[in-house]
């Protein structure tokens, strides 16, 4: 066993991770309507020797306040369907799909990732979510989406259930190669962490900077030792997006070019939908409309103030404001640099025991994914920090985990 | 074009779940020349069929495949949202069946008229994807269904597109208890009524009489026939040798072109599929 190995998965959910992702032009937006695309992207990331494929996934329509985005790219196909696609065209590599707890049955989710199970030989993970976005509920009949301590409560009802159903789909054959897919999670409140750690085999977590992943990983794994697991059968990869150059003014400038892509109206309707509320129809030279944002907005309003109050004391504009929030998406590192100096970056946040690996989420797609995978992937081989093979058929193999574990959450 | 007669199989074995068994159906479906697999039936289910369709998508291309789906276990904004997606990715060969066993009367049909709502939300020609102008889609083409039966109430629009075809293939069983007179494809028992417009496949077993099916086909008695195998690497090819004289041709493009089947104007308010456009 390599010492301290990076282990890489990739979230692929979209166009890429800014976004303006899809107006790169390397960039292919019609592409994830098509197989072909799935199939290089699936490929090149096995390639790559990442542990898995991740989709992320959302039930809420999109739109806030009604009004669909226009200059937002955000397709949001099944993930199942996508990943088991990918599993068709690939061997190894290991294929997780965000599903909520709050809205599917245990019956539902058993049966769903029983047959994902199956057909792609015990390569399927479950990202387990409970979801947090309020404009779902009316998808689901409902008027509102349950509180955060009840959703994480049902989610603790809802795998169990479908724990026991795995195993008696095991025993009535076909068999699960892995007994039941590997389980995921992404949990940050107290709540959502005590879950994680008393299920999942791996976890992601925003960590901007390697203090919070050192900070993050710790806290978990004694959360994790807490409830009488090992700490070491659970994988922490925070997020980690990227732009690379030759060098690093190349990089620098890549990075400015990606974010100019966006226009004002591209930047509003990003925070439009980040703070649920319809800005589109407000001056990008005026104030941040603080009032109607916090009458209208169906977030917690004290989040919402938190992210809005600043920058509205501070006399920003609008555009300028919506445009400033668009760089740094959802709290994530963003390395911008030479592929070097990403791979040296990657061994000390390993090595200081920040994490266990990394949830790459290209810029824009493909082009993201391949200049990772032809830059940087090299590199870290070259170091002995990256398998050149695969250990093994299952995803609990390849994330170095005991191939079958008792069916219980 | 000439009418073609449809040939249509379900396979309901559970090894259907396996790669490898799964893989060697699909090949032998599709060198027999059949035009739709549909992966479950009424009263069998052993997998979730809307999964297998999807691992079937890039293993096949030329052959519809249909998923059924259980009434009483599936939800029409996630159905909506799978069969979009697994349509792409079969570029427009995609079916579904709503399987009504268990279900409270008119659930299955509640999820048929759900699922076409959501569908209906997004207009054939929504998306843009200009990079220079920055139009990723028309939002004036996008609508919320806010669709409301007895037994699902879903406000949308679905956050995925409207499919290829416009709506997968609808395949309904002509003994189960569902009422809907505009599904494109009945599987029928003799004396089954079916409407006008539904394409009718008579259900057989695997040793049905070719020179049989042709006199009726001739007869415009049925547009086809659905056999419902037990064993089917060994019976796809054994049908497909003996039926080979009744099947024509087909026209190139998505199911619905290969089967004449336009989309009933009674069940979508929009005339086509979903383009996507090309970009340079
Ligand atoms: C890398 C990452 C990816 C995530 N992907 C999704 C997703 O696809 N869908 C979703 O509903 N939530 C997703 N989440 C949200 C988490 O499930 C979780 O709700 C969030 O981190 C906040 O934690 P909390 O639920 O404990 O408040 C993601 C979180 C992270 C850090």
């Amino acid at each position: 066993m390599m010492q301290n190995q990076i282990h890489l998965w990739a979230f692929l959910q979209g166009i890429g991770f800014f976004p303006t992702g899809w107006k790169h032009e390397r960039a292919r937006p019609e592409g994830v309507f098509h197989m072909d695309y799935y199939t290089r992207v699936a490929q090149l990331a096995e390639q790559g020797r990442f542990d898995a494929i991740v989709f992320g996934d959302q039930l809420q329509s999109r739109g806030a306040g009604g009004r669909a985005p226009e200059r937002l790219a955000m397709p949001t196909l099944d993930p199942v369907t996508l990943l088991t696609a990918m599993a068709a065209v690939t061997k190894h590599i290991g294929l997780v799909a965000t599903v909520s707890t709050t809205y599917n049955s245990p019956e539902m989710l058993a049966e769903r990732f029983g047959t994902m199970e199956r057909i792609t030989g015990g390569r399927s993970g479950w990202n387990i979510v409970t979801t947090a976005h309020p404009d779902t509920a009316p998808n689901f009949g409902e008027t509102e989406l349950p509180p955060k301590d009840a959703r994480y409560r049902n989610a603790v009802e809802v795998v169990a259930r479908a724990c026991e159903l795995w195993a008696e789909m095991d025993r009535e054959g076909p068999e699960l190669p892995q007994g039941r897919p590997v389980l995921v999670q992404a949990g940050q409140s107290p709540d959502g962490r005590d879950f994680a750690a008393r299920t999942a085999e791996a976890i992601f977590c925003p960590a901007a900077t390697i203090q919070a992943g050192v900070d993050f990983r710790t806290d978990l794994r004694s959360r994790v030792a807490g409830v009488g697991r090992s700490p070491d059968g659970v994988r922490i990869m925070p997020g980690l997006s990227c732009v690379l150059g030759g060098t690093e003014e190349e990089a620098r400038a890549e990075h400015t070019a990606t974010l100019d892509l966006a226009d004002d109206a591209l930047a509003i309707e990003y925070l439009s939908e980040s703070l649920c509320c319809d800005l589109t129809g407000f001056d990008p030279l005026g104030q941040i409309p603080v009032d109607e944002i916090l009458a209208k907005t169906l977030l917690p309003q004290g989040d919402v103030a938190r992210s809005i109050v600043p920058g509205a004391e501070k006399g920003t504009p609008l555009g300028e404001f919506a445009a400033n929030f668009m760089r740094h998406p959802r709290g994530h590192n963003v390395f911008i640099g030479t592929p070097e100096q990403m791979a040296d970056m990657m061994i000390e946040w390993r090595d200081a025991g920040a994490c266990d690996g990394f949830t790459l989420q290209p810029s824009y797609m493909p082009g993201g994914l391949e200049d990772f995978v032809g830059q940087v992937v090299p590199i870290l081989q070259a170091r002995g920090r990256l398998r050149t093979d695969y250990p093994g058929a299952t995803l609990r193999e390849t994330l170095g985990l005991p191939a079958r574990e008792a069916v219980t959450a | 074009m000439t009418r073609p007669f449809i040939l249509s199989a379900s396979v309901a074995e559970p090894a259907f779940a396996v790669p490898g068994h799964a893989r060697a159906v699909l090949q032998a479906a599709e060198a027999a020349g059949f035009d739709l697999l549909m992966l479950g039936r009424s009263g069998e289910r052993p997998f979730d069929a809307q999964v297998l369709v999807a691992w079937a998508a890039p293993m096949t291309s030329t052959l519809g495949v249909v998923a059924t789906v259980p009434a009483s276990k599936a939800h029409p904004f996630h159905v909506a949202r799978a069969l979009s997606a697994v349509d792409f990715l079969a570029a427009g060969r995609t079916g579904w069946s709503v399987v009504p066993e268990g279900a409270p009367e008119g659930m299955a049909e509640d999820m048929v008229g759900a699922a076409r709502a959501l569908w209906d939300g997004w207009g054939s020609d929504t998306l843009i994807l200009d990079k220079t102008s920055g139009r990723y889609l028309d939002a004036s083409k996008v609508k919320a269904s806010n669709y409301k039966g007895a037994f699902f109430k879903v406000a949308g629009p679905v956050n995925a597109m409207r499919p290829p075809l416009g709506h997968p293939l609808l395949v309904v069983d002509g003994d189960d208890p569902i009422a809907i007179d505009d599904a494109d494809i009945a599987l029928v028992s003799d004396g089954t009524a079916a409407p006008q417009a539904t394409k009718r496949l008579i259900k057989v077993g695997a040793d049905a009489d070719a020179a049989m099916l042709a006199e009726r086909f001739e007869a415009r008695e049925i547009d086809g026939a659905h056999f419902t195998l037990n064993d089917a690497l060994t019976q796809l090819p054994q049908i497909g040798a003996r039926l080979a004289s009744l099947l024509a041709p087909r026209p190139a493009g998505d199911l619905r072109a290969r089967l004449g089947l336009p989309i009933p104007s009674t069940a979508s308010n929009q005339p086509g599929g979903a383009v996507i456009p090309e970009i340079a």
